[in-house]
């Protein structure tokens, strides 16, 4: 059963922003938007490329893939604008005091 | 997110140490603080470099890993390779350092040297000198060949005179503690018309050991010369492993080049085969078997730099779990190659819906009067063919398995080694899960 981990101050996101951090050996971007924090596997699901320098939507709550635009929902990290069509890996996102923190999604 | 990485265990003053324990000659020692001047300058590669954009390593932290001071006091992993073999040398290394080395007093007294290259380019220095200097691998190529030309330990050197032909297999493994790092170099020099077989292969204590390689290959195989080279990359799957391969074939030479790509978490491999002579020939084969979250990365160049040069590569990968492979494969037609016959493939069997595999395949002509074809080709295990097969009292778990071990069988038949081929199936049907 993954636990939560500590992945960043909540001073350190500013809204709209992402940051990227390792988490139990994992790439994961914390992403703040429309008041909101979310993690996502940094992959594209396209072409296994990183996603945190994409462009942020936060009216629709997504992140555009940087190498061809692929788009992903912070929220569940639905696959939805192709050449993308599989999901990446959201993870479960709650804050304790001033820490973001992260429960890993291991599928 | 290219960026140097400041790291003391690979410092200008660890670095210095390093140089003080090698006891080379002039020449080698300055080679190495030019190419250590060049890693402190050369930028980590990233994601947005052509080669690297399918291989991400940002995990890798290179100031975690430290080259190896002392060698274990013993063997910490069994070969595959050697079973069953009657050999003419043998090397074990750990961790880069030799532990043992032999090589038959009829090879020996016909001048043939094998054994730690940091030992005999010492003692024949003057002999290996033009070897070294004809840079096979341009250790200027990115990050890791500086790294490794800077910092190679131990090492394996396999050295045929003219017209010596070593018709027994020779053998070496290097293996690396869990954590540990390697950054051994093997150089094989085949003067003219010279023979011999060398079965490499790498591997660490168990199978999830971690742990990082860099090193190089540099093959030279001398006019009329024969050299079969196989290399079984077997680390633990939490390693990373960072290698350059080339061999330079000379007129009217040949080489059988077998890669077996099974270990590590993370690997990206340079395998460049330069026809350098007219009349070369070059057979590269490659056996590669992924699961988990593997990630291996191979790039291949056939270079055909004289005429009526022929190479032929046949690579064939197995996926499983979430594994990937990018295949990246290149013919290189130079303008005065006429009359070339070249020819490439790649084969995936994707065994899990979750697997990736990424399958580039290239040509780059010059010439206008040549022969090159390419192809690829990936896919599931044709349920046609497990319908047969339990048509014919197989289960479905024994007919995926025996479609598997029939996929590799192409490659397995062109290898002329049967000990390599034996360890090669059974290193492959170990990893064969049984599917439902």
């Amino acid at each position: 059963m993954a636990e939560y981990l500590p992945a960043a101050k909540v001073s350190e996101i500013p809204d709209p922003g992402r940051l990227l951090v390792e988490l139990d050996d994992r790439l994961i971007v914390v992403l703040h938007a429309a008041g909101s924090f979310y993690a996502l596997d940094d992959i594209c699901t396209h072409d296994g490329g990183p996603l945190s320098d994409g462009e942020l939507d936060t009216e629709d709550l997504s992140i555009a893939c940087p190498r061809h635009g692929a788009k992903f929902s912070l929220r569940d990290g639905a696959a939805m604008t192709m050449p993308a069509i599989q999901p990446t890996v959201s993870h479960e996102v709650k804050i304790e005091d001033d820490t973001v923190m992260v429960k890993l999604n291991d599928s | 997110m290219s960026q140097a990485i400041a790291s003391a265990a690979f410092s200008p003053a660890a670095f210095e140490a390093h140089l003080a324990s090698q006891n080379e000659p002039a020449w080698l020692r300055e080679r190495r603080q030019a190419s250590h001047a060049a890693f402190e300058e050369m930028p980590m590669p990233g994601m947005g470099d052509e080669e690297w954009m399918r291989t991400d390593i940002r995990l890798f932290h290179l100031d975690r890993y430290c080259p190896p001071a002392e060698a274990p006091s013993e063997s910490i992993a069994e070969p595959l390779l050697s079973r069953g073999v009657e050999l003419g040398g043998d090397m074990v290394r750990a961790d880069g350092h030799l532990l043992t080395s032999s090589l038959a007093e009829k090879w020996a007294s016909q001048g043939v040297l094998y054994g730690s290259l940091r030992v005999l380019v010492a003692e024949h220095g003057d002999l290996l000198r033009p070897f070294f200097e004809r840079q096979v691998v341009d250790a200027r190529y990115d990050r890791f060949a500086a790294l490794s030309d800077a910092w190679w330990s131990g090492g394996t050197l396999l050295y045929v005179p003219r017209g010596v032909v070593i018709d027994e297999p020779l053998h070496m493994i290097s293996a690396m503690s869990d954590g540990g790092a390697d950054l051994g170099r093997t150089l094989v020099v085949l003067e003219d018309g010279a023979e011999a077989t060398l079965l490499a292969e790498t591997a660490s204590p168990n199978e999830e050991a971690g742990g990082m390689h860099c090193g190089t290959v540099e093959l030279i195989v001398g006019d009329n010369a024969f050299l079969r080279y196989v290399n079984l990359q077997n680390w633990g799957s939490k390693a990373w492993h960072f290698s350059h391969q080339k061999a330079v074939i000379g007129r009217d030479a040949r080489i059988q080049w077998t890669i077996g790509a099974l270990g590590s978490r993370v690997a990206k491999v340079n395998q460049h085969v330069a026809l350098a002579g007219e009349g070369a020939d070059a057979q590269v084969n490659g056996v590669m078997f992924t699961e988990g979250k593997q990630h291996l990365s191979y790039h291949t160049l056939q270079h055909h730099q004289a005429p009526h040069c022929h190479s032929n590569l046949l690579y064939n990968g197995g996926l499983q779990d979430k594994s990937r492979i990018v295949w990246r494969g290149m013919i290189k037609v130079d303008t005065e190659a006429q009359l070339t016959d070249g020819f490439q493939r790649n084969d995936s069997l994707m065994l899990d819906p979750d697997a990736r595999s990424d399958s580039i395949p290239g040509l780059e002509i010059k010439a206008d009067d040549v022969r090159c074809t390419h192809g690829s080709t990936a896919g599931r295990v044709d349920e046609e063919m497990i319908f047969y097969a339990r048509c014919r009292g197989y289960t479905r778990q024994e007919a995926i398995r025996t479609i598997v071990a029939g996929f590799f069988q192409q490659v397995y038949d062109r290898i002329t080694i049967p000990s390599v081929r034996e360890a090669l199936g059974q290193a492959v049907g170990q990893r064969i899960r049984e599917y439902e």
